[in-house]
């Protein structure tokens, strides 16, 4: 029953994915007065991908075929853990904090490697700048996470998450509002999303993460297309997860709990990627060379978001 | 200053009517040096095969001198044509010399960069295109002549090559970073891949025959080159065109640059910045703008909205759809722009990025916007002005500081006062005729206008038959894309495409 569940759990953030982006495209249309697309032209456009013929130059060795497959299975992993349905089904083992952050990060480096195999410059370009991002994101995210886990008395996501669930959302909510700030800032850094990175962008110039997919076409560029949609909605299910923890449950699981907790699964990914089109609609992307202030920031508010959890904890 | 000032200060005196100097080769250099230092800038080079009419080539630097243009003039010999490089002391003759190198094989000696420039990898040693025995139709064989780009060596330096196939919409263009991390060291165009020969092309032909030609030139800047051309054939025909095809003229090269300004203050906030809300209102007025112009003169981009000897002309009912769009627009960018400067994040992007110092932008003779923005105060329609312009005493835009924001800034002024300029010449448009006929003329003209991108500056010569011996169209951007080797340097890879859309050169109308 418990595999039952995990599987089910982990094929509606799959599934729900491509969705997330498209909302977040159609909702920044419509910040902008402009019609935008279906909210489902992510799905037809990664179908239509796979249709097509992949051209690999000649120069590339067997890591950039490998890489599609790596960054696919790291999101495919996180799609796996997070709670995003239901919480103490997955062992502690697997969706440990430390885990997860370390999958995030192997998604990250094979991506990197992947920009650089071909030795295109612009690939080699987004690779230096991605390098340059995760290293600095990277305090701001573990000690966000770890904060969490100081805060519940567990080191899985599941745990956490219940035990948000388990208290009055007043009680144990605003303590950790800094803390899910924090997350934010790691959240949009981490999905190459406004101020660090523009999604939309055709200027191979400014580019992170389009740079370092310039190269894949057809297939794998749809594995890695719908990796990075699997990681926006893994994160954004954990930040809202924690901010909102109604719906989500522990087993047994009822069918009446069930729809509730997809109903309020949808509901919150919608919020979210509201949430990130109005962010990106209301803000100016940032010069890169003052990328280090943002994660600074960061850093720092997880920091607050630690020092406000330890007063709460011992006070 | 005047001509005959001018020339009596550096120590020349025979001086004819026409504003053409002759001095023997070799005192080209040293009196144009003399002129540029007298303070009146190099504006245009230009060479002339009259090897068939008296057996010599012919170089030509123009400069600008108060309100009139003096021409130096230097014969060379047709067998080994070359003369002494002005760019050793006159930045702004440095693509001039070179183009001229490539066009008719004349040879600036002591050039400092005596590269190619025109003429890519596939062009064959001794090509001169503009050279009267030269064919239009020649078939050239394909070569491989190196054309080398500068670069830079050491630790952690290296290169992106960029272009010229870009993912945007956009013209053909080559650069060449040499970078460190994210520094810009130095920065080189390759450009010229959009050769179309129009000036070879429109020889022989009657100006009528050539101006579609010139229309074409570049896309977005119909109204400017067609003004400059028309005025100089007009010049050379002693044709005065009609009071109200002035005030016309003055109406579509105000529609043209409310056009252009809209276009980049979006396109420089909405893509430059990924303020992505500039660039889908901006986007969105521009439309409603060329919309206008096709219902008023039958094209998007205002082709055919100048003739020679006049201007399309406007019924009572179009006054009014203008008026009535202009104020639209007018309301609407307003807004627009009060968002845009409450933007911190908009102004930290735009503050600092690209900054072209005055000296800089004086020796490469920069032009337009992006000399108005480092603190050049020259604008065409005030200090030469030509046609109605004359009666409307143009405000011209200057900023000091030089960088993206200036340049935005300059484009936001001038949309203030484009909107006013359109507003008078319609309430003063005189009645009676748009247009007149042009006969036939024989002889040399300057044509000028300020376009929406600077000056545009043509020279044209009509034959004995009133066909074009030749034509000379010098495109602002012409004068203005050395100067990303200037601004880019120093600033960081990322913020090269919004130096780049704060200048928005034209890669078409350098190539002709």
């Amino acid at each position: 029953m418990t595999y039952l569940l995990i599987t089910f759990q982990a094929l509606v953030v799959l599934l729900s994915a491509p969705l997330v982006v498209g909302m977040v495209r159609t909702l920044k249309a419509r910040f902008q007065n402009r019609q935008g697309p279906s909210i489902f032209l992510p799905y037809v456009s990664m179908l239509s991908l796979l249709r097509k013929e992949m051209t690999i130059t000649k120069h590339s060795s067997w890591v950039f075929r490998m890489v599609p497959f790596v960054v696919l299975g790291s999101a495919f992993f996180l799609a796996l853990v997070v709670p995003s349905l239901f919480f103490g089904i997955v062992p502690s083992s697997l969706d440990n904090i430390f885990l997860f952050g370390a999958v995030v990060a192997l998604g990250s480096v094979f991506l990197v490697l992947g920009g650089m195999d071909t030795g295109s410059t612009f690939g080699n370009m987004g690779s230096s700048r991605e390098m340059t991002l995760a290293t600095l994101v990277e305090p701001a995210l573990y000690v966000s996470l770890a904060t969490l886990a100081l805060a519940t008395g567990a080191w899985g996501m599941g745990g956490i998450v219940g035990h948000f669930t388990s208290l009055p959302w007043l009680v144990a909510v605003p303590p950790a509002i800094v803390t899910l700030i924090g997350l934010l800032f790691v959240l949009l850094a981490e999905n190459a999303r406004y101020p660090v990175d523009n999604p939309a962008t055709h200027l191979e110039l400014t580019m992170v993460h389009e740079a370092m997919i310039l190269e894949y076409s057809g297939t794998y560029l749809a594995m890695l297309e719908y990796a990075s949609a699997i990681k926006l909605t893994a994160l954004l299910a954990v930040c809202m997860g924690i901010l909102i923890p109604f719906g989500i449950s522990a087993p047994p699981v009822t069918f009446f709990g069930l729809g509730i907790a997809l109903i309020a699964f949808f509901g919150k990914l919608a919020l979210g990627a509201f949430a990130i089109a109005f962010i990106e609609s209301v803000i100016v992307k940032m010069r890169f060379y003052r990328m280090q202030e943002y994660m600074m920031l960061a850093f720092f508010i997880a920091l607050l978001g630690l020092a406000v959890e330890l007063i709460v904890l011992y006070h | 200053m005047n001509i005959q000032t001018l020339l009596k200060e550096i120590g020349l005196e025979d001086v004819s009517d026409s504003g053409t100097v002759q001095v023997p080769v070799s005192d080209f250099a040293l009196t144009a040096e003399h002129i540029v230092e007298a303070g009146s800038p190099l504006v245009l080079m230009y060479a002339l095969d009259e090897r068939k009419k008296s057996n010599i080539f012919s170089i030509r630097a123009v400069f600008a001198v108060g309100t009139e243009l003096l021409t130096l003039e230097s014969y060379l010999s047709p067998e080994k044509p070359q003369y002494p490089s002005l760019t050793r002391s006159i930045m702004a003759a440095n693509w001039y010399e070179r183009q001229i190198m490539d066009q008719f094989g004349i040879e600036a000696v002591g050039h400092p960069d005596p590269r190619r420039l025109m003429h890519h990898e596939n062009v064959p040693e001794g090509t001169y295109p503009m050279r009267k025995d030269f064919e239009w139709n020649t078939k050239l064989a394909h070569a491989h002549v190196p054309y080398p780009m500068h670069q830079v060596e050491g630790e952690g330096v290296y290169e992106i090559p960029v272009g010229p196939i870009h993912a945007g919409i956009i013209e053909p263009g080559h650069f060449r970073f040499n970078v460190r991390g994210e520094r810009i060291i130095t920065l080189e165009g390759k450009l010229f891949f959009k050769h179309k020969g129009v000036l070879k092309l429109v020889e022989g032909k009657t100006p009528e025959e050539a101006l579609p030609f010139v229309e074409r030139v570049s896309g977005d800047m119909v109204v400017g080159h067609t003004l400059a051309f028309v005025q100089a054939v007009e010049k050379v025909s002693g044709v005065k065109v009609p009071l109200r095809a002035e005030y016309l003229r003055v109406i579509w090269s105000e529609l043209e640059r409310v056009c252009a300004h809209i276009f980049d203050i979006g396109n420089m906030g909405g893509m430059g910045t990924g303020f992505t809300f500039m660039a889908a209102q901006g986007f969105r007025m521009v439309e409603e703008m060329r919309r206008l112009n096709a219902d008023l003169v039958g094209h998007r981009f205002l082709r055919g909205a100048i003739t020679l000897g006049g201007a399309h002309d406007v019924t009572a009912d179009d006054e009014v759809k203008i008026l009535e769009t202009i104020k639209r627009i007018e309301k609407d960018i307003g807004e627009v722009l009060k968002i845009a400067y409450a933007k911190d994040g908009l102004k930290e992007r735009f503050e600092t990025t690209g900054i072209l110092g005055k000296e800089a932008a004086l020796a490469y003779g920069a032009q337009g916007i992006g000399a108005r923005a480092s603190g050049i105060d020259m604008d065409l329609r005030r200090d030469m002005p030509y046609g109605a312009y004359a009666d409307m005493d143009v405000s011209v835009m200057v900023e000091t500081v030089g960088d993206v924001l200036a340049r935005f800034n300059v484009r936001v002024r001038e949309l203030t006062e484009s909107f006013r300029l359109i507003r008078l010449a319609i309430t003063t448009l005189p009645e009676g005729k748009a247009t007149l006929p042009v006969p036939h003329g024989t002889g040399d003209a300057y044509g000028f206008a300020e376009s929406w991108r600077g000056a545009v500056l043509d020279f044209v010569r009509l034959d004995a038959k009133g066909r074009i011996d030749r034509l000379v169209i010098r495109d602002p951007s012409f004068c203005n894309w050395p100067l990303f080797g200037e601004l880019a340097p120093g600033n960081i890879v990322p913020d090269f495409p919004l130096c780049n859309k704060s200048l928005n050169l034209s890669y078409s109308g350098t190539d002709l």
